[in-house]
Order: C-alpha cells, then sequence, then structure tokens
C-alpha cells in the first residue's frame, strides 16, 4: 500500500493505493487518525486502491468518529465498485459522506 | 474360544496402554515446549489463563484440603496415641505426626482431592469443548490447542498441588496438635517445638518432590482423557469417571515406587 | 460463464482416500473448487462428506491422495505454511463452535488476536461491522450460551469471515434450524459471496438450501463421488443413485443371500 497526501480546499486529501489489508491497514489508520488529531478536514481518496478488507475499512470508520467528534469534515471520494460492496454489506454506504470527485466534497 | 478372546481382550487393552502412554508423553512434551518456547514464536501461554486455573485448581480448594488434612492430623493423633500408651512413650506421637504428615499424608490426601475435585473437572471441560468441536475450532483458527487448553492447566497443576502440599502440612500437624492438647495436655508451644526439631528440610522436601509428581499426573490424565473423548455427552461422562479412577490409581502406584526410592 | 479449464481452481482433491482405523471411508476423490462459486457438498449419512470436510480443514491426515488450497498442498506442507493457510480460511461448524468461555465479540476477534498486530479499537470495530452484517449487533457482550440456535450459527459465521478469508467453510448451515431462519442464512452466505468474492464451501444434507445457494453440486455415497454438476446438471442426472437422493428414495441393495446369511446367523467365513 502507498499513500500521498495533498491538499483542496480547506481538505487534506489522503489518496491510498493499493492493498489496503490485514497488514498495511494500520499504516492507513495512522495517516488518517494523525490528519484528524490535527484537525483537518480529510477526504479519503480510494480510487487507486484495487482491494480494502474490513480492517481498512474499520480505519476509515474509526477516523470518521473521531471527525465527528472533532466537528471537522470527513469523507470519501473514487470509491470503487468492489469497496462499495464492501461498505453496502455492512450498510455503511449510508454512513459515510461519499462524494464523486473532490470538487463535489469541496463544493458540497 | 473363550481363552482366545481373553487372549485377544489383554492384547487390546496392552495395546491400547501403551497408545496412551505414548499420548501422555507426547502431551507432556508439547506443554513444556509451549511453556518455554512459546514466547519465542510469539504464541506465549496466556498468563491469565494461567491465574484462572490456579484460582480453580489451587486457591477455591484451600477451604476442603485444609479440613481434610486437619482431620487427618487428629485421626493420627488418636491412632498413634493409642498405639504408643502401650509403650508409655505417648509424647513421641509428636514425631510421628510430623513426619507422616509431610512425607506422606499431606501429598497423598490433598492430591486425591485435587484429582476428584479438579481433574475430573478437566477431563469434562476440554471432552465437552471435543465434542462441542472447539478444539477443532481452534484449530482450524491457527491456535494450538495444547498452548491455548493444556499448558496453563499443567503449569497451574505444579503450582497449586505443591501450595495446597504445604498448606496441607500445617494443618495436619495442627490436627495432632489440638488432639494433644486435649489428649495429652500438651501446649501447642511445645508441640511445635518438637515438631520443628523432629522435621528435616528433607522430610519437607519429600512431601513436595511426590506432590509435583501427582500434580503431572492429575494434569497428564485429566487432560488426555478430555482430548480423546468419543461418543457425545455420554462418553464425557465415561471420560470422567475413568480420568479420577486412573488418576488415583497412578497416585498411589507412584507413591509407592517413589516412597521406596526416596527412602532407600 | 467461462470453461472450466480456464478457472482457477482454488481447491483441488486429487485421488483422495481415507480410513478410520481399519475401515475405509472416501475411496478415490477427485474434486475441483474454483474461485468464487459455492460448492455444496451433500450426502446422506456415513457417504464420508464430514470426513471430506474434516480433511479439507486440514483436522485430519489423508492415507493417500492430495489436496491443494489455494495452490499449497496441505497434505504435506510444514506447520508454519499451514498457519499462513489458516488466514485465508474461515470455518462455520455445525453446531458454531463458540468458545464458552468468551463473549461473542471476544469470540469474533480471536483470529485477529491470534493472526494480526491490529489496534485493539480497529479490532472491535471490526467485531462489530462482521456482527451488523449477520444482524447480531449488540450482541457482542454477550456469551454464547445466551444466544439461540440461530444466533450461534450466525455468530460463528461472523467469526469465520472476520479476517475476509478466501475460503469459507459452513458445516451443515440449516441443521436444527427452523425453516425461515435457516432461509436467511442461506441470503447471508449469498451476500457474503457476492460482497467479498469469497469462494464458499457448504457441506449439508439439505436438498432445498443446497439447490437454493450452490453453483455446482458434488454428491458423495458410501466414500465416493456420484457426481459433480451445476444444479440443473444434478437434477437432470439419470444416475440413479442421485435421483433416489433428490427423491429421498431409500437406498436398494442387491442381496448376497450367502454373506447375509452369515451376518444372521453370526457365523462369518
Amino acid at each position: 500500500m502507498e499513500y500521498e497526501i495533498k491538499s483542496a480546499g480547506d481538505y487534506t486529501i489522503i489518496a491510498l493505493s493499493g492493498e489496503v489489508d490485514l497488514y498495511y491497514s494500520p499504516k492507513a489508520r495512522e495517516q488518517i487518525l494523525a490528519h484528524l488529531n490535527k484537525k483537518s478536514n480529510v477526504l479519503i481518496d480510494l480510487s487507486g486502491v484495487s482491494y480494502i478488507d474490513s480492517s481498512g475499512v474499520a480505519s476509515l470508520v474509526e477516523g470518521y468518529q473521531l471527525a465527528r467528534n472533532n466537528k471537522s469534515r470527513f469523507g470519501l471520494v473514487g470509491v470503487s465498485d468492489a469497496a462499495m460492496q464492501v461498505l453496502q454489506l455492512a450498510r455503511l454506504d449510508k454512513v459515510f459522506p461519499i462524494f464523486q470527485n473532490v470538487d463535489e466534497a469541496i463544493n458540497a | 474360544m473363550a481363552i482366545r478372546t481373553m487372549v485377544g481382550g489383554i492384547g487390546r487393552r496392552t495395546l491400547r496402554g501403551i497408545e496412551e502412554f505414548g499420548y501422555i508423553t507426547v502431551l507432556l512434551g508439547e506443554s513444556l515446549y509451549w511453556l518455554f518456547a512459546g514466547k519465542f514464536r510469539h504464541q506465549p501461554v496466556r498468563v491469565p489463563a494461567i491465574f484462572r486455573e490456579i484460582m480453580m485448581i489451587g486457591v477455591a480448594a484451600v477451604g476442603i484440603a485444609s479440613m481434610l488434612c486437619f482431620a487427618v492430623g487428629v485421626m493420627l493423633a488418636i491412632q498413634g496415641i493409642d498405639t504408643l500408651k502401650t509403650y508409655g512413650a505417648e509424647s513421641k506421637v509428636v514425631i510421628g505426626i510430623a513426619l507422616s504428615v509431610t512425607r506422606e499424608f499431606s501429598p497423598l490426601i490433598v492430591s486425591i482431592l485435587v484429582a476428584g475435585r479438579s481433574g475430573s473437572a478437566i477431563t469434562a471441560r476440554i471432552g465437552t469443548m471435543v465434542e462441542a468441536q472447539e478444539v477443532d475450532a481452534l484449530r482450524v483458527i491457527g491456535v494450538n490447542p495444547v498452548r491455548y487448553l493444556a499448558a496453563p492447566i499443567f503449569l497451574a497443576m505444579l503450582v497449586a498441588v505443591p501450595a495446597l502440599t504445604i498448606l496441607g502440612d500445617f494443618m495436619g500437624i495442627l490436627g495432632g496438635a489440638v488432639y494433644s492438647a486435649v489428649e495429652l495436655q500438651m501446649s501447642f508451644g511445645v508441640y511445635f517445638d518438637r515438631t520443628l526439631e523432629a522435621l528435616a528440610i528433607d522430610d519437607i522436601r519429600q512431601g513436595l518432590i511426590k506432590s509435583a509428581i501427582f500434580a503431572v499426573i492429575i494434569a497428564m490424565v485429566g487432560l488426555s482423557n478430555g482430548f480423546q473423548v468419543r461418543g457425545g455427552a455420554e462418553g464425557v461422562g465415561r471420560a470422567t469417571t475413568r480420568s479420577v479412577v486412573l488418576s488415583i490409581t497412578f497416585i498411589v502406584l507412584a507413591d509407592m515406587v517413589f516412597t521406596y526410592f526416596l527412602n532407600t | 460463464m467461462t470453461s472450466e479449464s480456464q478457472r482457477e481452481a482454488v481447491i483441488e482433491v486429487q485421488d483422495l482416500v481415507t480410513h478410520y482405523g481399519e475401515r475405509q471411508i472416501l475411496d478415490g476423490v477427485n474434486l475441483n473448487v474454483y474461485k468464487g462459486e459455492v460448492m455444496v457438498i451433500m450426502g446422506g449419512s456415513g457417504s464420508g462428506k464430514s470426513t471430506l470436510l474434516r480433511h479439507l480443514l486440514g483436522l485430519r491426515k489423508p492415507t493417500s491422495g492430495s489436496i491443494k488450497l489455494l495452490g499449497k498442498d496441505i497434505t504435506r506442507v510444514s506447520k508454519k505454511e499451514m498457519f499462513a493457510i489458516r488466514r485465508d480460511m474461515g470455518v462455520a461448524f455445525q453446531g458454531g463452535a463458540l468458545f464458552g468461555s468468551l463473549s461473542v465479540g471476544e469470540n469474533v476477534m480471536l483470529p485477529l488476536r491470534e493472526h494480526t498486530k491490529l489496534d485493539e479499537n480497529t479490532m472491535r470495530i471490526m467485531a462489530r461491522m462482521k456482527l451488523e452484517v449477520m444482524n447480531l449487533a449488540g450482541f457482542e457482550d454477550l456469551m454464547p450460551s445466551e444466544l439461540s440456535g440461530g444466533m450461534i450459527k450466525r455468530a460463528a459465521l461472523a467469526r469465520a469471515v472476520i479476517m475476509d478469508p478466501k475460503l469459507l467453510f459452513f458445516d451443515e448451515p440449516s441443521a436444527g434450524l427452523d425453516p425461515v431462519v435457516s432461509a436467511e442464512l442461506d441470503e447471508l452466505i449469498l451476500r457474503l459471496r457476492n460482497a467479498m468474492k469469497m469462494t464458499i464451501v457448504i457441506v449439508t444434507h439439505e436438498l432445498e438450501s443446497a439447490f437454493k445457494v450452490a453453483d455446482r453440486i458434488t454428491m458423495l455415497d458410501q466414500g465416493k463421488i456420484l457426481i459433480t454438476g451445476t444444479v440443473d446438471e444434478v437434477r437432470n442426472s439419470d444416475i440413479e443413485r442421485v435421483q433416489n437422493m433428490l427423491n429421498r428414495r431409500p437406498r436398494e441393495e442387491d442381496v448376497d443371500t450367502e454373506a447375509y446369511l452369515g451376518r444372521l446367523t453370526g457365523k462369518q467365513r
């Protein structure tokens, strides 16, 4: 798994790529929580993710909860069909703010 | 025909005995392996589990073990004083009680108690887990059942039985002291002084070595009968009875053998 | 659908022969299961289906033959390799096999504790997510003894899929459940397969649930495979034993007079 940090508007964008699985999700979690602890608004870009498992999704859940506690904004962009199905299984597609692209998130 | 059946039966039983001995040896080896090497394989034996077992095997048995050993002490005093009266040597009863309690009765009574209380419970618990496929579930998850279930019990038994034996030593001697105080008007102070004079470290050690051996017997017989359960709830019941009977049998036989070697 | 030769086999059983003591249980079983399919192994009691499952799970060593899971022959791998393979497989046992001394949540988390170094929080969220999927939200702090039969099966399924395994084995999903609960469980199995792209092997004797969830069915009888095929292929098979099983007709066997008399009179030769 690789990650890249960008910023757009008032968002910090964490772009994950590759496989977010049991081995690599702790790294993703660390990044997500670190940026949220800086009270940033965070967007997770999943467009480069080939596979995300429950541990990855669990890290996203933890991030979203932290964002809500901090009153900062959080969202997902570039959710692939495969990732969407994993989210849908636990009905999380109805929980996360999911955007088509970064612009949509900024204007939302 | 009848002879052939009988010989066949003996053969089968011998074979089964050898098989079982082999099984127990492997189980013992694996338990020791996980206790020592588990840490290095990043699959340590869980410490909380060990303490939980010590609570169940040892701490929960403190009351009943104390009572039994106290009663044995009283009984030895009654018998001893009665016998020694013939020679007018009643006061020598102190030595007799001190030696027989520490070397023999305390480890034996405690072990038989633990075999009946915990040996059976271990077989029933493990046997029920085997029948409910919980042991299979552990294996498919990748958890070694010996490390997860057997090793904590083994270590707890090795701690609890000798600890109870030390308690039993004290309670047995106390039982003797109480009866002697009533019967011989011997004060506790004098009684305990004479006991300490009579006892050598070696007597206590002998009892403790035995109790450790008995602990291994109870753990291994209880565990192996549990892991080899077959045939549903009825099978668990049979295994439980078998476990207690075998444990006590081996304890008494081992006691005889070790008493011989430790005293000659 | 692509032809079988092009599909990736994630389970390959070859010439599997097994014994229980002296008795032969499986007699030359060959079976391939392909990635992403639901394979149902059917058979009556004594057909050897449970034994086959135990071998697929690596709980028993066969007399001969090989079993490849995800390309690795589990009859020959080292313990370390087997441990690694176990990360990719989940098993839901017939009676649930939840550990009575652990809460439902701890039961579900146990594979994570043994195989990963994930943060406690992550593990908890993962377990709760799986319990949500199984409609067991809020039950994590209960003990297994406080659950009903259907709930135990679902909790066991949650534990089986906690690591998002590539292979899921399910032993008798509908045994002991009423038809409604059993149908719900079938739905769950299909949802899991679709969302997580798992390959699923189900062992059952229930025809109805088998036809509902299976992509392909394998029928075992007396240690041998009668037929392996799609649901339609099995339904339309002209093999008599297959039809007998589908129509629940008892087995009719030729009577060997001499052997039968011998059995009755106790004078075996």
